[in-house]
């Protein structure tokens, strides 16, 4: 399946999975929904990490984790560093990922996104940026989680459709 | 690693300094497309509607909105008047008059994905002229500011946000205080500091006053909802509703001052010659 020495093949299904994770994550949709809304890109990089961790690594994540700061007009470098330690946390642990159950992928990726949004939650605090005092922004991780089993059968079939490598 | 600290920096040097705005405007020609996308669907379902409207729905709308525009011209009579009214009164006070503010029209394409920060984004950024700290407001009321300038895009900070604050003047008798933005999910804003004592009822109407030199004098923010005294309180609890759409609003407007840019242009020509004097961008004439 994996493919070690040859060229990369297919990127750009990679990178256009990334921009509609990236249009669903900055879609407008109501304030009450907008709480729940799964945070599609990390579900998106963390697939990739886990299907071609050769490919997509800690440098990949980082990149798109400063877009992400630009799109969504946050602090320049905070998604940056959530996301690629989420790639790394993915990139320690994506053996083991392909042998688990989806409900333990799912509970997984509800504690690599959560802690994710934690880190996000304090460095926004710490700055002034965000000054919710409760604990709703774990909604979000938790959603994320109940859509990762569907997030990776689409993601494996455009993988598979496009022989991604 | 590297990549970790050099985020670090980013992230400091962000929070504290303002060079990273040329890094961001630059990164944002790559994202810019994304907003539009995203903005897609709502877009075409606007189309949609437009051209499926029937001759009817048409003709109900022009008689409407002729009859609304029956009654604003009325207004406006009565407007002119009193505007020149104020400005011969201004004149006898040795105060300059206020200059009409020049308002260019701009469209919502989103908002911030997160929740909790009141932030939208705009479709005009530095390529028409837009500023940092430029007033936005929609048909109703003040929006907020312009925080973040993009070649094609810009972030507007709402005033409902919790790092914004207004200063404001109620109509009625002429009061100061600041209204602040709440961290509530909903938009409200709160006046701040504000005595038990101070003579504010439920239903003043709050008009920006101001005394900030940035936001214009005299534009409606919104109407006190809630007063609450609690004696054992220093200073009132008072609510405020924004009278601007702030959920809502899909056409916006951004406030170019005639009078901001000659002071900006009466800066620089004094700081051309040498000379210390500092004009005074914006004389409030209300008071």
């Amino acid at each position: 399946m994996v493919d070690i020495s040859g060229k990369s093949r297919n990127i750009w299904v990679i990178v256009l999975s990334l921009v509609f994770a990236g249009v669903l994550a900055i879609v407008p949709i109501p304030l009450w929904l907008a709480l729940w809304r799964p945070d599609w890109i990390a579900l998106t990089l963390i697939y990739w990490v886990i299907a071609l961790p050769h490919r997509i690594g800690m440098v990949a994540a980082w990149l798109v984790g400063l877009l992400v700061d630009v799109l969504e007009g946050t602090l320049l470098g905070l998604h940056a560093i959530v996301l690629m330690m989420s790639a790394y946390i993915a990139l320690t642990l994506y053996q083991r990922l392909r042998m688990f159950t989806p409900l333990q992928q799912s509970l997984t990726i509800l504690m690599l996104i959560g802690a994710g949004q934690l880190l996000i939650f304090w460095v926004q605090a710490a700055t002034g940026q965000n000054t919710a005092d409760n604990l709703a922004f774990v909604l979000s991780s938790m959603t994320s989680a109940l859509l990762w089993p569907l997030v990776f059968v689409c993601l494996r079939f455009c993988r598979r459709s496009f022989n991604v490598g | 690693m590297g990549l970790a600290l050099l985020s670090l920096v980013l992230m400091f040097a962000d929070s504290r300094f303002d060079f990273l705005g040329r890094v961001r405007y630059y990164i944002a020609i790559v994202v810019t497309p994304l907003h539009l996308m995203a903005d897609l669907p709502s877009r075409t379902s606007d189309a949609f509607h437009n051209f499926f409207k029937t001759r009817t729905d048409l003709e109900d709308d022009n008689l409407r909105l002729q009859d609304e525009m029956l009654m604003l011209q009325f207004k406006l009579q009565k407007l002119d008047h009193l505007d020149a009214e104020n400005q011969r009164l201004n004149e006898l006070l040795k105060a300059t008059y206020i200059i009409d503010d020049v308002a260019v029209r701009a469209q919502l394409l989103g908002e911030s994905p997160d929740p909790f920060s009141k932030r939208v984004i705009i479709n005009k950024g530095s390529n028409e002229g837009v500023f940092i700290g430029q007033p936005v407001i929609d048909a109703h009321g003040l929006m907020g500011q312009v925080v973040q300038v993009e070649p094609l895009t810009s972030w507007v900070l709402l005033i409902t946000d919790p790092l914004h604050a207004t200063p404001v003047q109620v109509n009625r008798n002429g009061l100061r205080a600041i209204a602040a933005g709440t961290s509530d999910i909903l938009h409200q804003l709160m006046l701040e500091n504000v005595s038990i004592t101070a003579d504010i009822q439920v239903g003043d109407e709050l008009v920006t006053s101001g005394l900030d030199q940035r936001l214009p004098a005299g534009y409606p923010v919104g109407v006190v909802s809630s007063v609450k005294n609690d004696p054992g309180q220093s200073f009132a609890n008072i609510k405020v509703t924004p009278s601007a759409q702030l959920d809502r609003s899909r056409n916006v407007l951004l406030l170019f001052s005639s009078a901001e840019s000659k002071a900006a242009r009466a800066a620089a020509k004094i700081e051309a010659s040498g000379n210390a004097l500092q004009p005074t961008p914006h004389v409030e004439g209300r008071q």
